[in-house]
Order: C-alpha cells, then structure tokens, then sequence
C-alpha cells in the first residue's frame, strides 16, 4: 500500500514538473490535436460501416434460401431474375478487363518511368510530367465515351466489323489501361528515384551502358516499390466503374473473348441500380453480395501492396 | 527554446502532410468506386432536375396557396358539366400559368418521351412549377408509387398488377387509371440487315431464346450469332414482351446467351446499329427517331403502323397509361391540372413523339374518370 501510494506521488511531482517545465495547456494546440484524430477516425469508421453494410446485406443475401454459397462461387450465369447467381459470369470479365488493362498499363508505364528518372533531361521531364498528371485528371465517364466512340471503331477498323462487337471488353481494358498509366509510372518513377545514386556509379564504373544500370542495377534495386506501383494499378482497374458500365456491354455473359460484350462486377452493380430496385428483392441483396466480393479482393491487394512497400523500405535505410 | 518551438511546428507541418498523403494513397484505390458511380448512372435518364425529390414539405406549401384557383376551375367544371357518364366528357379548361407547385412522376421508359413532351408543353403554356419525370421503367415506378409513396404520378407501359393495386391501398393510396396513347412495340434490326425483313411469333421466339445463330431460326439466313439487345427485366416493355411472346416465362428469354439489358433504350439503340447480326426490341418511339439506321421488322406479315396498332391486328401493340390517385389530386391541384391538360392535348402530340393515337372512347372513359377524381 505504502509503496503504491509513493510511487503515485513521485509520478504525480514528476507529470507537475514535466507540465512546469514543457506543457502548458493550449487551446489551439489541443483543437488542431483533436481535429486530426478525427479525421483519422473517419475513414476507419467509414470503412467499419462499409464492411457492415455489405456483410449485413450479403449475410441476407446468402441466407434467403435462393442461392447457396457453393452455387455462388461456382456458377457461370448471372441472372437474377431467374434465379441464376454464378458470380463467374462477372467475375471473369473484371478479370479479363483488368488484365487488358494491366497488359497496356505496365509496360507502358514502367517504360515511362525508366526514361523519366534515368534519361530524361530537365526539360522533357517538366513537361512530360504534368501532362501524365492532366491524363490522371480527366473524369472517367470521359474515358468512357472515348473507349466507346474511338477505341471501339479502331478496334473495329483494325480486326473487322464481323469481330469486334459494339460492347467489348478489349477496349474498355486498354483505356482503363490508358487510365491507370498516369498510376504506375509516377509510383514506379519513385521508386526507382529513391534508388541511391552510389549504386548507378558503381555500375558505370564497372563499364555498364546506361540502360544497362537501368534494367540490371536500378530496377532491380527498386523491384519493391514497382511492385507495389502494379498492385495499386490492379486494384485501381477492378475497382473502376464508369468505363466498363459505358463501353464493356450490359449483360451478364461468360466469355474469354475480348472482342465480345461483357458485364463486370461493378457494371453490373451500376445498371442494376439504376432500375431503382426494391428494397426486399433477391437483386437487390445480390448486389451487396458482388460488392463484398470487390471489396475483399481490393482489401487483400491493399494489405498485399502495403507488405511489399515495407519490405521495400526495410531495404535501403 | 526558440529552437524548440520551431521544430515543433515543423513536427506538426510534417504529420499533416504525412496523414493527408497516407489517406490519398491508402484512401483512393481503398474506397469501392461502385458506392459513389452509381448516382452519376442516374443523370442522363432523367432530363428535368430532380433536386427536389424529397421535399414534401415546400410543395404542400405552395399546393395550399394556389387550392383558392383550382378550386374555382373545379367548381366551374362541375357547374358546366352535369352528365358525366354521357360519353362525350368535357373536362375543365386548364390555365397553366395559374397552376404553381412541383409534379413528381416516375416510371416507364416508353411512356417517357410522351409525359416529357406533355410536361414541355405545359411549362411552355405557363406552368411555373417543376415536373421531374423519371424513365425507370413501369415496375420500378410503381414500386415508387406503391411502396415507397413518392411520386405523384406512374407512367407505366402495362396495366397495374393486382399485387402493386394492393401494396398501393395498403399505404392509402387507391390508383386510378388514365390511357393516354398505344405503343407498337418495335422488332428492330440494324438497316445494314439485308435479310429479314418479316418474322411471325415463333421465329420471334426463337431468335429471343434458343437460336444461336440466325440460321438456326431459318436456313435461309446468315450462320451468324444472333446479338440480342434488350430492355431491363425492369421495364414493361419487357414485361409485355414476355408475356406475349413467351407466355409470361422469363426463363427462355434470360438464358439466352449474347443478350444485352439495358433500361436505357438508347444503349439498346446504339447495339442494334453496331452489327448486321443484332436484334432488339423497344417502344415504337425509340425506332422512330432512330429511321435513318434501323429497320423495324413486319410480325405475321404486319407492319405497325397506326392502323394496324389501333385495330389490334399488329401483335405486340400495347396501351401506355398514367396513373394517379383521387387523393394526391386532391392534395395536388397541379398534379389534377397537369393530368387534365394531358388529356386534352395528348392527341395532338401523340404521332410526332412516335406512339399512336388511343381512340376517342378510351380517352373519355379516362376523361370520366379524372373528372370523378377532381371532384
């Protein structure tokens, strides 16, 4: 008891002397403290009532006796209307347009990286750089209209009428690959930059060209954060919405073709909404069920990404 | 201590940046997009503003201050009118420009470029309130009629059901019926199609469930895959099409494979335009803005044309309602007023939105019928 009740003394004197010395209390400061922990808790209490939501209204989904789980994560049709909830019908599409999207976006966009932070003079770099960023900038119902109006003709003018369908999944992937460029080379461009210069000097020393230090001694060197750069890009494309609704198609269908039309999980969510539906329906509740799955697959490449950067930063420091 | 101090706003300087830069990196690609995009789908189907969809409140204000002259265009018509059911109706003359307060009406594609031509004319004439007209499709406007008791006024292009009759009463609201035109439901197929010119109802069928290709349907025609495009299972149209086609069965139709939905008739449009190979259906006028690329297709050997939509002998000609109740009536006079002036005009405007005439009986029977609302 005794002893207790010193040690509470002795911490009581030093906080005093501590607060005398260090800590008055101000206002201002203790405001703009409680204002940044809010804002921190905000987007953990959105992302809590987000889970809720979609697990609440899935969990109704699951249980209502019309789908099983296994027929869910199983089937290839997606029909609601007749009972038919093969999430592969969507899912494959979001695959494949992420895949296009991926095959035009990660080259292209490594490629721009490479030359902005190994080539690039002053000059060039200034005015290439704020143009990838106005190509960030543009809405993506632009992007939209441009895959169905000049991507899909082009398309149409290189493979034929006969092949590319008016609704197809190739182009809407190539321009959310066109999309998430702006993405991949800024990420991948810093990766690359927060390479040590001793490292590029080393190599030239050793004889090596310059695009040799690029692609043996810099890339590998930032492998991690251009990894991480792709992993964003990917949950960047899954997640995208406005291009697939317009220029993918608007039904349900499980093809490999990428010239054919397709609906993606998120397109799918976006015309099915559109249609005001009721709140007690079978679809209604489906949608909740195609949006946990989104958000699983987005979460999983988030936290996948965020391991990588931290092995990367481990690494150089 | 003066060191002291500005490194610590430099502390502070340096956790702002680093908390807004982690909540852009981890926030952006985080967030679902679907939560957000939805609300954007919504714009282009409706051409009215709809800023004011929830506001109760302001409009039975503004219904409270204009009752005083509908009132009196009600009593005048009641004085002027003394034998209701004697076939010929006379309706009340509307004055638009003494009619204030917001209109709200929702519901089929089909019968939407009809009610927004009507609503066009009634503002021209005066109207100073707002209608906002929403192109949903029948049974989702009446699921906001019904259920959720929102809007004022349902355009459907089917009857009512008696299931919706009841969910309806069952929030006090008793749906009274108005015809205001026919639709020929339009079999459309892009004009680059050079071999189909007619189809009965069993071709029909086929090429909107089992066939793959076309030659499937008739050896004649092209082996090529048949590209459906389609409205929304949403949609009366829809509806309607099932029913007489498939004899009220989904399933044949939704197993179909290469089908495209879509509410928006627009996007069904577009498909149908993109290949030689595409078919699809819509009201008739969607087809009739779209003549210069579309071909519409002959069923039994029937064109739809006014007459053959008229007399019935075009299959899949349909009536187009709206419906309101005696009650928002009462409570609206605009809505009572707008609905009157439907009535009234709607012939003189019917052809050139696309759609046909309903014939002078059917549109007194709904003429008797708003007048024993109005009262």
């Amino acid at each position: 008891m005794t002893v207790s009740a010193s040690t509470r003394t002795i911490a009581k004197t030093a906080a005093a002397a501590k607060s005398d010395l260090h800590k008055r209390l101000r206002l201002g400061e203790s405001f703009i403290e409680a204002f940044l922990f809010f804002c921190g808790a905000v987007s953990i209490l959105t992302t809590l009532g987000i889970v809720f939501v979609l697990g609440k209204e899935s969990l109704l989904f699951f249980t209502s006796g019309e789908v099983t789980l296994w027929e869910f994560i199983s089937g290839t049709e997606w029909q609601p209307a007749i009972g038919r909830f093969g999430i592969w019908a969507l899912l494959n599409s979001t695959l494949m347009v992420t895949a296009i999207a991926m095959l035009v976006a990660l080259p292209l966009g490594l490629a721009v990286a490479i030359y902005l932070s190994e080539y690039a003079s002053l000059r060039a770099r200034s005015i290439l750089k704020p143009v990838l960023e106005v190509l960030a900038g543009v809405p993506t119902v632009v992007y939209g209209y441009f895959a169905l109006t000049f991507m899909t003709p082009f398309l149409r003018s290189i493979f034929g009428d006969e092949i590319v369908q008016i609704y197809n999944t190739a182009a809407a992937g190539i321009v959310i690959g066109i999309l998430v460029l702006p993405l991949v080379s800024s990420m991948s461009e810093d990766a690359l930059h927060a390479v040590p210069y001793a490292l590029r000097e080393a190599a030239y020393g050793l004889g090596a060209t310059k695009l040799e230090t690029a692609i043996k001694v810099v890339l590998p060197a930032a492998t991690y954060g251009v990894a991480a750069a792709f992993i964003v890009a990917i949950s960047r494309a899954i997640g995208e919405t406005m291009i697939v609704a317009i220029a993918a198609g608007a039904g349900p269908s499980f093809t490999f073709n990428p010239f054919e039309s397709a609906e993606t999980m998120t397109g799918h969510i976006v015309r099915i909404s559109g249609g005001d539906l009721s709140y007690d329906s079978i679809d209604y509740n489906s949608i909740f069920a195609i949006g946990l799955m989104l958000f699983v697959m987005t979460l999983t490449l988030n936290i996948i990404s965020r391991h990588v950067v931290k092995h990367f930063r481990e690494e150089y420091e | 201590m003066k060191y002291k101090t500005k490194s610590r706003h430099i502390f502070i300087l340096m956790s702002l940046l680093l908390i807004t830069s982690l909540v852009a990196a981890c926030g952006g690609p985080a967030t679902p997009a679907p939560q957000a995009e939805p609300a954007k789908m919504e714009e282009p189907a409706q051409t009215e503003e709809s800023t004011q969809t929830e506001e109760p409140a302001r409009v039975e204000e503004s219904a409270q201050t204009e009752e005083a002259t509908t009132e009196e265009t009600t009593e005048t018509a009641s004085a002027t009118d003394s034998t209701p059911d004697s076939g010929s109706v006379e309706l009340p003359e509307v004055d638009p420009l003494a009619v204030t307060g917001d209109i709200i009406s929702a519901g089929s594609s089909t019968v939407f470029p009809l009610s927004e031509r009507m609503a066009e004319r009634f503002q021209d004439e005066g109207y100073g309130g707002n209608i906002t007209i929403d192109s949903i499709g029948s049974g989702a406007g009446f699921e906001r009629f019904c259920v959720a008791g929102e809007s004022d006024i349902s355009n459907a292009s089917r009857p009512i059901k008696d299931s919706e009759v009841e969910s309806c009463q069952s929030i006090g609201r008793e749906p009274v019926e108005f015809r205001v035109g026919t639709d020929a439901l339009a079999i459309a197929v892009s004009q680059e199609n050079d071999f189909v010119e007619s189809v009965t109802l069993e071709e029909l069928a086929m090429i909107f469930s089992t066939a793959e290709t076309w030659a499937d349907v008739n050896p004649d025609w092209p082996a090529e895959p048949i590209q459906r495009f389609i409205p929304g299972t949403d949609s009366g149209t829809f509806d309607y099409f099932v029913e007489e086609v498939f004899d009220k069965d989904e399933e044949p139709i939704l197993s179909a494979g290469n089908l495209q939905l879509s509410e928006d008739d627009n996007v069904l449009v577009r498909g149908i335009q993109g290949s030689p190979y595409a078919i699809g259906f819509f009201g008739y006028a969607y087809y009739n803005e779209n003549q210069d690329t579309l071909t519409v297709l002959s069923i039994e050997g029937v064109a739809p044309t006014g007459e053959s939509a008229e007399d019935g002998s075009y299959p899949l000609a349909r009536p187009l309602f709206i419906y309101s109740t005696a009650g928002i009536i009462a409570e609206k006079p605009q809505v009572g007023a707008f609905i009157n002036f439907y009535l009234t005009y709607v012939n003189e405007e019917v052809i050139d939105v696309g759609y046909f005439p309903a014939s002078e009986d059917t549109l007194s029977v709904a003429e008797a019928s708003l007048l024993a609302a109005l009262k």
